[in-house]
């Protein structure tokens, strides 16, 4: 019953928060909404039996991530956009259609679906979110992904780093 | 990897591989390699070659006349079920007389390169381009079945093209190097049509398959080995600028002197001789064909020879010359001399590579200038260059000793014993004979002797260095003695040398009778021609300006060359032109635009309303993504 | 013990996604979209995890972390180019950066 509490409150504060992130006109306000979701999500992996993902989740996503957005909005500061006139207004009602529909269909295809079981309590697991098992899952199965993102992870670095020399560059080196 | 007999035959993978590495190399180097190390190169690569045929000569002549041919597969290259093609070479005697000539002479020609394209900006391309003709050239006598035959064949016009094109900012030039290409086209498609009734009638495209299959296959004298035969005429014809494709080759002298000398006398020119040679089994089944070879032979030889005769371009001369020796050859070949006609290609080979380069250095001292008119006079200055045009005079002319009196000799006395065509065949080459001295020794007196052109030369000429002097040198060494590898009543060395490839030689021997009366008539019209030529040449331009007023029409027919290409313009390229031109009227205006100007205007609000779409705002794009994907999803869900 | 059906985690999932896609169409502030993409990426991870469970293996955890990392990877970039964007003294509206349309 504690379990079901939980994932309860956590799934609240999730969609809640959520909400907040695509409602709030404030980016910074914005920001720290996102923080809550993450942290729901964490709460979620912890009841997935994924404690490692979750510690991942709160040090890399509500950590640093979240950090680095909250700098960039104070380095920007408040600066509204030009809000004169929308030009997507007339296609909005497509939007709109288009994600209802997908609401929707998630749903149909939720109750049909014809995985055994996804409505019944899940059996009991095994060893599968230790530290311990995801490394041995990097180092043999996953070894070339696992090089991949590292790969990925470089590339985006170098990428940010001449964003930010071009940037400085294109305002005469202030 | 050698299948029969000859061990070494692998070692022409080697031939092959050294000149395309060598233009490889060279074409990638980076930056822009010195002038030695292109030399290095260029040169190099086509020495070892010439080393390596050398070594399988020795092999061959070491063993005894079995073994003196093989085979090397490299690996299966087209496997169509009944239909198998190897990647194949075949190195027998014909082969290995062709690549000697081909590496050996083309070495020289190339190391004389060296200098006389000193002035060049684009040095390596030359190089580069020569190398690669050597390949495709040896590509093309090694190859062991047709469809190998084929690709050497297609290289080599490819290579002619490039380098008659070398000077490629020149619109003579261009135009020339597309002339060629598009007839030796026209040959490659006789030669492929040739091909694909060898495979529907005998199932195969290997040279000895084939030989040993055609004559049970084909038949003699049926329609389809007269076909078969014609087909491979056509190839040749082109090649080796017969009557009619020969329109090609003068024009083809706009390319540098060597290139001239090397594939548009020595080498190329000579593919056709060797294919019909190659393919004896198949032209002694055709009978008809063969008679038909020998005269487009013979008329070419004759119809070339009176053309040199008026020529005032020194190359054009020697060019015209060419297809005229050519024509011998053809001839040879038609009547069953096929190891006369070899001879004759190997004797030529030297002299006329001697007398083109010959002609290079005059054209090199004189910057630049090819016309008769503004030569005279030059044996004083450039005197490596007037002995060897004398030499190759000489031998061309069929004086004995030189290399010309034998082979040519050999031809004519041969033709004679061949039935009563020959023996018509046999006094156009001796008329051809009396021409051939006349225009050889027109042009040496012309440019050697009497005196120096009016107003003098503004420098006097320089003589060449010794890259230049030495192929000459050898050359004409080699034009003046080559001939004596087979000498008349004496020796048939070549003859039992090819042996081995000629498995369909009709065996056409010339009496002791007729030996005697072709030397005795050929001295006589040769000596004729000389004293012609010296009459009217010997002692300037005043007895030759004065004799060119006689038989005006004559004179310009001969000046138009036999008037081929307006013939052509007007039964084949206007034709072309005029049906475009309907074509476009009747066609392409209504017919063809119609929907072309529909296609248009729907394509065109297609895009102009798409265009649309691509507003630039992210946020639409990711809505398309979103409403697609929910229209995907519509479909999967109501589709279950 | 109880525990918590496949479906709720999926549920969840979905309504993030959907939540996320909503933030994407609406939002003109490259920042606040890049956010919304943040909630799209978590729901894919929340599922991934979930599956990971219901199948009783590890795979999905790792695909999670893989997408943490493109995320990360991602956030980087547009972050920078966000900054690229306003010390050029232009408007932080993606509609305002239209000018490679065609």
């Amino acid at each position: 019953m504690g379990e079901r509490i939980t994932f309860a409150i956590a799934a609240a504060v999730a969609l809640g928060s959520a909400v907040g992130v695509v409602t709030l006109k404030n980016p910074f306000r914005a920001a720290v909404s996102l923080i809550g979701t993450l942290l729901a999500v964490a709460v979620m992996f912890l009841l997935l039996a994924a404690p490692f993902v979750a510690a991942i989740q709160v040090i890399v996503y509500a950590g640093a991530i979240v950090v680095l957005f909250l700098f960039v909005i104070a380095y920007l500061g408040e600066r509204p956009g030009r809000f004169e006139h929308d030009p997507m207004a007339r296609y909005e009602v497509v939007g709109w259609i288009a994600v209802i529909a997908l609401g929707v269909q998630g749903f149909i295809a939720l109750a049909n679906s014809r995985l055994a079981g996804i409505f019944d309590d899940p059996k009991a697991t095994g060893d599968i979110g230790s530290p311990r098992a995801i490394g041995e899952a990097f180092t043999d199965p996953f070894v070339v992904s696992f090089e991949a993102t590292s790969l990925v992870l470089l590339v985006a670095a170098l990428g940010a780093v001449l964003l930010a020399k071009r940037a400085v560059l294109g305002e005469g080196g202030r | 990897m050698s299948d029969v007999a000859l061990s070494g035959a692998y070692l022409g993978w080697f031939v092959l591989a050294l000149p395309l590495l060598g233009a490889i190399v060279l074409a990638l180097i980076p930056g822009e390699p010195s002038r030695a190390l292109t030399r290095v190169i260029g040169v190099g690569s086509v020495a070892a070659a010439f080393v390596l045929v050398v070594s399988l000569f020795a092999q061959q002549l070491s063993n005894d006349a079995e073994r003196r041919a093989g085979t090397s597969t490299l690996w299966t290259w087209v496997d169509l079920g009944s239909l198998q093609v190897d990647l194949k070479i075949l190195v027998d005697p014909l082969s290995v007389l062709m690549m000697l000539v081909i590496t050996g002479v083309g070495s020289l020609i190339i190391l004389y390169s060296t200098e006389y394209m000193s002035h060049d900006r684009d040095y390596r391309r030359f190089f580069v381009e020569m190398d690669f003709f050597i390949f495709a050239m040896l590509v093309l006598v090694l190859a062991a079945n047709f469809l190998f035959l084929i690709v050497g064949w297609a290289l080599v016009g490819l290579a002619s093209y490039l380098l008659i094109g070398y000077y490629h900012d020149r619109p003579s030039a261009v135009a020339a190097a597309k002339k060629a290409f598009v007839i030796n086209v026209l040959g490659d498609i006789g030669l492929v049509l040739a091909a694909f009734l060898l495979v529907r009638q005998l199932g195969t495209l290997d040279f000895a398959e084939v030989f040993a299959k055609a004559p049970q296959g084909l038949g003699d004298g049926t329609f389809i080995a007269e076909m078969v035969a014609l087909l491979l005429f056509v190839g040749a014809a082109a090649k080796s600028a017969q009557i009619p494709l020969h329109t090609w080759l003068p024009d083809a002298m706009e390319g540098p002197t060597p290139v001239s000398a090397l594939i548009h006398a020595a080498t190329m020119v000579t593919a056709g001789v060797y294919l019909i040679v190659r393919c004896n089994v198949l032209y002694e089944l055709a009978p008809h064909m063969s008679d038909a070879v020998a005269v487009v032979g013979a008329v070419t030889l004759f119809v070339a020879a009176t053309i040199a005769t008026v020529q005032d371009d020194i190359k054009r001369v020697l060019a015209w010359s060419t297809v005229s020796q050519i024509g011998y050859m053809v001839m040879a070949a038609g009547l069953g001399l096929y190891s006369s006609g070899m001879f004759h290609f190997l004797t030529h080979a030297f002299f006329k590579a001697a007398l083109f380069l010959a002609a290079g250095i005059v054209i090199h001292a004189l910057h630049d200038e090819q016309s008769l008119d503004r030569m005279g006079g030059l044996k004083n200055h450039l005197k490596v260059a007037y002995f060897a045009t004398a030499a190759g005079c000489l031998a061309i002319a069929g004086i004995p000793p030189f290399s010309g009196f034998f082979s040519k000799d050999e031809i004519l006395a041969g033709a004679i014993e061949a039935g009563t065509l020959g023996k018509v065949l046999a006094g156009v080459g001796l008329v051809g004979a009396g021409l051939t001295a006349f225009y050889m020794f027109r042009l040496l007196f012309r440019a050697f002797h009497g005196p120096e052109p009016d107003g003098g030369y503004h420098e006097t000429p320089h003589a060449s260095g010794s890259a230049m002097a030495a192929p000459v040198v050898i050359l004409a060494a080699l034009a003046t003695v080559g001939g004596f590898i087979q000498i008349p009543f004496v020796s048939h060395n070549l003859r039992d040398w090819l042996e081995p490839a000629i498995t369909a030689d009709p065996g056409i021997e010339a009496g002791h009778g007729q030996e005697t009366l072709i030397i005795v008539l050929s001295l006589a019209v040769a000596a004729i021609g000389i004293a012609a030529a010296w009459w009217l040449f010997g002692s300037g331009p005043e007895r030759r300006l004065a004799r060119a007023q006689k038989l005006p029409r004559l004179r310009a027919f001969l000046l138009d060359q036999w008037r081929f290409d307006e013939v052509y313009e007007a039964a084949v390229v206007q034709p072309g032109r005029d049906l475009g031109d309907a074509g476009v009227r009747a066609g392409e205006r209504g017919v063809g635009q119609g929907p072309v100007i529909a296609a248009e205007a729907v394509t065109g609000a297609g895009a102009r309303i798409l265009s649309r779409v691509e507003n630039g705002l992210v946020r639409t794009y990711a809505m398309a993504v979103i409403a697609g994907a929910a229209i995907v999803g519509a479909i999967l869900i109501l589709a279950r | 013990m109880e525990g918590i059906p496949l479906a709720c985690y999926l549920g969840v999932s979905g309504g993030l996604f959907l939540l996320g896609l909503f933030g994407v169409l609406t939002r003109r502030n490259p920042l606040l979209l890049l956010l919304a993409v943040e909630l799209m990426l978590n729901s894919a991870n929340v599922a991934l995890v979930g599956f990971s469970r219901y199948w009783n293996v590890v795979d999905g955890q790792v695909f999670a972390l893989v997408v943490m990392v493109v995320a990360a990877a991602e956030v980087v970039i547009g972050l920078g180019l966000v900054v690229a964007v306003f010390r050029q003294r232009l408007a932080l509206d993606v509609d305002a950066l239209s000018s490679l349309k065609g």
